[in-house]
């Protein structure tokens, strides 16, 4: 069904990932997609922003090195004008960026800047949403509208944050954990979009 | 104006203590009803149910928030819920905090995690001796520096070193922050204490300080921390002395303030037990109070003048804020609290409060209805019984008028969700129930003709009695979803079995809105149609109107749910238990009834 020559506003790969046409991809060799990603129009990942010193200990085993630097996991869905950059710091007194890994079900609002080192799964994040640079959200967050995560803040799973600086302000109660789910979310988008179910 | 979004909150039973009373008595809904054929919604509606009573606020909740109770048959709230904890951890650095050290050491993180006191944002732990890039906002790496140190907020930039604190090493902060004062001295330790008084350059200063004022003024600086362990030094030595007994007001006896008994069973509070003195029991008679400050007195400073002066000078922005003071964990390196002006060049680094992972129990039958797996790195859990694998959830959606003759579609395309309602103008809103368990289930509806409150307006359910599918396997569902057509298996719809299906297919729908009718219908779900006729909000003032309420244009109708089915005898595992669908010799009924209240939209305001 994907053999059809590609004409939609999507491109869909292999993998099922459905990649918008007017999505700015930089470096998409350094940008690691797990499958049934939706990248919506205008958004940005910086793929180009890889790590310009090697851990060592990738160095030292004298092994390929790793240029990724950003990993997206399954059932992700980046929303239009969101924009995905990984963190940078100076790292034994020179200027490095660090890869942006990103777990399943990893919902990014429109026109939400992402600079953490690492988000978990099932991980929602509103609209105008920022993240600062090398925060941590762990898995089964939710991040309302708005939301200003400062640098370096950690967000233990469970957590619904808001506010600028974020703040705790609840947690994710026992039945809220199916809403993280994304699957049928995939579904409504693409060049064959089904509609939500009921 | 945010767009209203329509929302379902579920009543929990435990609002109503007679339900409450009712359901511990019998373990079985269905018993307390024994016949559920007779018009479910009659007798329970002599006691209609109020969405806007204040009493309705505590007990109204979303489906995700409650839990259900698999031997009561029973929805559970976070409010009757009884929760214990866990885990401990601290959610900065994620380490989990064995509850042994909770009583030494706090409820806060003792490792380097701190807030700002100014934002609440994390502070990290920066080198002072390197420049600060103006080009580089990353956080400079601590590694490659030496120190000293400070907390540096990454949000506002707040430093430590404002109010004078700086670290020599860059871990264990919390110890090193424990004993220093804003400016930077550092605290004594009752050893330091004693040497000091020793040293003659302060016995000196000291009587000079006393020479000035009234002699017996004179007191030594406490900090809260030294003043408790003075004062509490002092009363286990009046404890252990059995000559301090019988001078004062023993008429008391045990009640009095100074009486050896009450003071060992309050210090015993405080001091987890370790006054608590066998001897002192037998003792009635009062003992005297501390006099000097090493024995913990402490006067009050009524001196606030610096106070006046400083904010006089620094004006109200460099008071701290009620928000700020709430965060400040209590100090104890702090000086005596009397007479002090708060500002925010006072405020410290708070310590992360830790945070817990707790399970909950049945408030009835105590039974364990949650519980997470104790480690803090897993979301996992051993046991989650959530209300939404047993009850049907209910969708709300708005329908609207597409062409004459009563011919409807979604609202999808044709309004913009969530816009205001027109006061007495007939609206349609389409209900979906999904039904979560692996039985059929009948549901009976019962709504109030008219919504209660000052302005009532007309509700109508078009089609209150329906049967939903049973929520067959999951992987019925994903061959399904694989195979790419017949999406949710649909079976059959109340009209009009062409086209896309009411709502979702969008355009050429052909459902009509019919008394008695299912709207549509898939395998574990059904979609009907409530009518409502909006009140006018018009206030006639003139004839003493209060003006409207917050809230009060929000059209909300109470629902009575009745949900019945059958399963297997003894099949408490009503949500999982697939198999055994087949043997039908044990069967037995089932039943819950709950009440909720749909919030439809906003009515426009005339
Ligand atoms: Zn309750
Ligand atoms: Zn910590
Ligand atoms: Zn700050
Ligand atoms: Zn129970």
């Amino acid at each position: 069904m994907s053999r059809r020559p590609p004409r939609g506003e999507y491109i869909e790969t292999d993998t099922g990932n459905k990649v918008a046409r007017k999505a700015t991809l930089v470096g998409t060799q350094n940008i690691m997609l797990g499958g049934k990603t939706v990248i919506q129009p205008e958004v940005m990942i910086r793929g180009d922003l890889i790590r310009s010193i090697q851990s060592s200990s990738s160095s030292a085993s004298g092994a390929a090195p790793n240029n990724t630097a950003v990993s997206i996991g399954r059932y992700c869905f980046l929303s239009r004008g969101c924009c995905l950059r990984p963190p940078g710091r100076l790292y034994k007194g020179a200027f490095t960026y660090m890869p942006l890994r990103m777990g399943d079900h990893v919902f990014v609002g429109p026109g939400s800047v992402v600079q953490a080192a690492s988000i978990g799964s099932h991980v929602h994040i509103g609209a105008r949403v920022a993240v600062g640079e090398f925060a941590i959200i762990k898995d089964y967050v939710r991040v309302l509208d708005g939301t200003v995560i400062p640098p370096n803040m950690v967000i233990p799973s469970f957590s619904i944050v808001a506010g600028q600086p974020a703040r705790l302000i609840g947690e994710v109660p026992e039945g809220g954990h199916e809403a993280f789910e994304l699957r049928d979310l995939y579904k409504t988008v693409g060049n064959n979009p089904q509609p939500a179910p009921s | 104006m945010a767009a209203f979004v329509p929302y379902t909150y579920f009543q929990c039973p435990c609002s109503d203590s007679s339900t409450l009373a009712q359901s511990s008595g019998s373990n079985s809904p269905s018993s307390a009803h024994p016949d559920p054929d007779d018009g479910g919604i009659d007798d329970d509606s002599d006691r209609a149910f109020d969405p806007r009573a204040p009493r309705s606020n505590y007990s109204l909740y979303p489906l995700e928030y409650l839990l259900y109770c698999e031997d009561c048959h029973q929805i559970r709230c976070p409010r009757c819920v009884a929760e214990e904890i866990v885990t401990y951890y601290c959610p900065n650095c994620l380490f989990e905090v064995p509850s042994s050290n909770l009583k030494s050491e706090g409820n806060r993180c003792t490792r380097s995690c701190f807030q700002c006191p100014i934002c609440i944002g994390p502070l990290a732990v920066t080198s002072i001796e390197t420049k600060p890039d103006p080009n580089l906002l990353a956080a400079p790496d601590s590694a490659s520096h030496s120190g000293p140190y400070a907390l540096t907020c990454s949000y506002c930039n707040w430093t430590s070193t404002e109010v004078g604190i700086k670290f020599e090493k860059p871990n264990s902060i919390h110890a090193q922050l424990a004993k220093l004062r804003n400016g930077g001295t550092s605290r004594l330790t009752a050893k330091e204490r004693k040497e000091r008084r020793k040293d003659p350059a302060y016995t000196s200063q000291r009587a000079a300080a006393g020479s000035e004022r009234e002699s017996s003024d004179w007191q030594e600086d406490l900090d809260l921390e030294t003043q408790f362990a003075n004062l509490k030094l002092f009363y286990q030595s009046q404890l252990a002395d059995p000559n301090s007994a019988d001078h004062g007001l023993s008429s008391l006896g045990d009640l009095g303030f100074s009486s050896p008994s009450s003071l060992s069973r309050i210090m015993s509070i405080y001091t987890g037990g370790s006054l608590h003195d066998k001897k002192a029991k037998s003792r009635v008679g009062a003992m005297r109070e501390a006099l000097e400050s090493d024995e913990g007195l402490q006067l009050a400073d009524l001196d606030e003048s610096a106070a006046i002066s400083r904010l006089r000078q620094e004006g109200y922005d460099g008071t701290a804020s009620t928000e700020q003071l709430l965060e400040q964990p209590p100090n104890l390196g702090e000086e005596h609290l009397h007479g002090r002006a708060r500002f925010t060049a006072e405020l410290r680094p708070i310590p992360y409060l830790l945070r817990t992972k707790r399970s909950k129990r049945c408030p009835v039958c105590r039974h364990i209805i949650s519980k997470p797996e104790a480690k803090m790195q897993t979301t996992r859990f051993r046991i989650r019984l959530v209300a939404g694998s047993y009850i049907p959830s209910i969708a709300i959606r708005p329908l609207s008028l597409s062409g004459a003759g009563g011919s409807f579609s979604s609202s999808s395309t044709t309004t913009v969700p969530g816009a205001p309602l027109e006061p007495l103008k007939p609206a349609h809103f389409l209900l979906t129930f999904k039904n979560p368990i692996f039985e059929t289930v009948k549901v009976t509806l019962g709504t109030p003709a008219r919504t209660p409150g000052r302005f009532a307006s007309k509700v109508t359910v078009l089609c209150p009695v329906f049967e939903i599918g049973a929520n067959t396997d999951v992987w019925d569902e994903a061959l399904k979803d694989s195979s790419g057509s017949d999406r949710d298996g649909r079976r059959r719809r109340g009209k009009g079995d062409e086209g896309g299906g009411g709502g979702s297919g969008g355009g050429g729908l052909t459902n009509q809105i019919e008394v008695g009718k299912i709207w549509e219908r898939g395998r574990n779900w059904v979609s009907i149609v409530v009518e409502v006729m909006p009140a006018s909000l018009h206030l006639r003032e003139d004839e003493g109107d209060l003006p409207l309420r917050e809230e009060e244009d929000v059209l909300e109708i109470p629902m009575f749910v009745r949900v019945e089915w059958e399963a297997d005898v003894g099949g408490d595992e009503v949500g999982s238990a697939a198999h055994g669908r087949d043997s039908k010799e044990a069967r037995e009924k089932r039943e819950l009834a709950y009440w909720c209240v749909l919030g439809l939209g906003k009515i426009r305001r005339s």
